[in-house]
């Protein structure tokens, strides 16, 4: 009697110490798998690092893209200043953006070419764009040259060509030599003029003004974002960013 | 000073796992359509950041995926076994390392600092610390107490 209880309780120690060595194992292999996965994360962090810290940033003022795409665009549109379209239309449709907006950018080559192509060309609708600088330190400026531009009645082929040839945001590229290269290929006549204008006071001042009624009157929090005005509407009325062409298209049918 | 016990350790997790779960949501809704999250002093960081092409992945905002870190998170602290531990430990380290990078991001690439990307990223620090202590302290053991059984 008493060896069974003995043999039951050495059975019972046994078990305990193989419980004990099992969990101990255990332990050993998370902690392992831990110091692993600490390590993957590390190297995957220094990979993204380096890879974004490298690479193409884009704006490339020695290479200019889409330069015809864009002029075609809006070819035989009438432009005043930055208002593309008949300056009699009913409808005005306007864009607060940010040149340095990457969002902006695939807008401008996605969503609304169609709403030109049709609205805008048959004279239903105005488009105007304003600046709502608020990317970076080089977006005043760059705002301040499409302004500029538009003096000469050239901004919306300004706007659509930097947009194609929009470089990483706040990586730099948006410098004169870029500012200027986009000006020459906007069709841009007066250079010089272009150039003392975009420094004026009028126009960056111009630039300050737009940011500030699109961010305190407005209380507009993103670019792009649009408003409208026409014979249907309240006086001018936020649209806010619209997310699809169809959009567009059925607020200028509405707004007019 | 005594080691925190297991329990204590799953309270707090669940405490911040659950702050940051009200961050991130935060996030997403003053960033669905077109918004941004308001900043507390101004200065339109949160709009720059918000507006950058790296507050999305896939057209989906980071902090959706930050939602999911954080709920996850909350929910290994209700389980007291290894998977729990190594699945919060795992979560609150890829959660750390993406903060890292996207805190990077801020200050060197978009050169603007949103607070609650930066509030988002000091809870997920602290819940890597958390979880690699419950890990490093109680993997391998065995304990059937609930985080609200002390």
């Amino acid at each position: 009697m008493s060896n069974k209880r003995e043999r039951e309780k050495r059975r019972e120690e046994r078990l305990q110490q193989e419980e004990k060595v099992d969990t101990g194992e255990r332990r050993t292999r998370l902690l392992q798998f831990g110091a692993g996965a600490v390590f993957l994360v590390i190297v995957a962090v220094v990979v993204l690092i380096v890879a974004n810290s490298g690479g193409d940033s884009g704006g490339d003022a020695t290479n200019l893209e889409g330069v015809s795409e864009a002029d075609s665009m809006i070819a035989g549109i009438p432009q005043n200043g930055m208002v593309l379209g008949d300056p009699k239309a009913k409808v005005e449709l306007a864009e607060y953006g940010d040149l340095q907006c990457p969002v902006c950018k695939q807008f401008s080559e996605e969503i609304l070419p169609p709403v030109i192509e049709r609205q805008i060309k048959n004279g239903e609708a105005k488009f105007a764009f304003h600046n709502y600088t608020i990317i970076g330190p080089q977006s005043p400026p760059a705002g301040a040259a499409l302004l500029a531009a538009g003096e000469q009645n050239r901004g919306w082929n300004y706007l659509e060509i930097f947009y194609r040839n929009q470089g990483k945001e706040n990586s730099g590229y948006a410098d004169d030599e870029f500012l200027t290269a986009v000006a020459k290929a906007a069709g841009v006549k007066d250079i010089a003029r272009w150039n003392e204008e975009r420094k004026s006071k009028r126009l960056t001042e111009q630039v300050e003004a737009t940011t500030t009624r699109a961010q305190s009157t407005y209380g507009f929090t993103g670019t792009p974002s649009f408003t409208i005005k026409g014979p249907s509407t309240n006086g001018v009325e936020l649209l806010g960013t619209l997310e699809t062409t169809e959009e567009f298209e059925s607020a200028i049918d509405a707004a007019g | 000073m005594n080691f925190p016990t297991e329990a204590t350790l799953r309270r707090i997790i669940a405490f911040v796992a659950a702050l940051g779960v009200g961050v991130a949501t935060y996030i997403t809704i003053a960033d669905s359509g077109g918004g941004a999250p308001a900043c507390l002093a101004g200065g339109g960081g949160c709009e720059t950041v918000a507006n950058s092409e790296y507050s999305h992945i896939a057209g989906v905002n980071v902090a959706v995926f930050g939602i999911l870190g954080y709920v996850l998170l909350l929910l290994s602290a209700f389980f007291a076994n290894d998977a729990a531990r190594f699945g919060g430990f795992a979560v609150a380290l890829g959660g750390f390392g993406f903060s890292i990078y996207l805190t990077y991001l801020e200050i060197f690439t978009i050169e603007a600092i949103c607070q609650w990307c930066v509030a988002s990223a000091v809870l997920m620090t602290i819940l890597f610390l958390l979880n690699a202590t419950r890990l490093i302290g109680y993997a391998g053991t065995t304990t059937v107490a609930a985080p609200d059984e002390g």
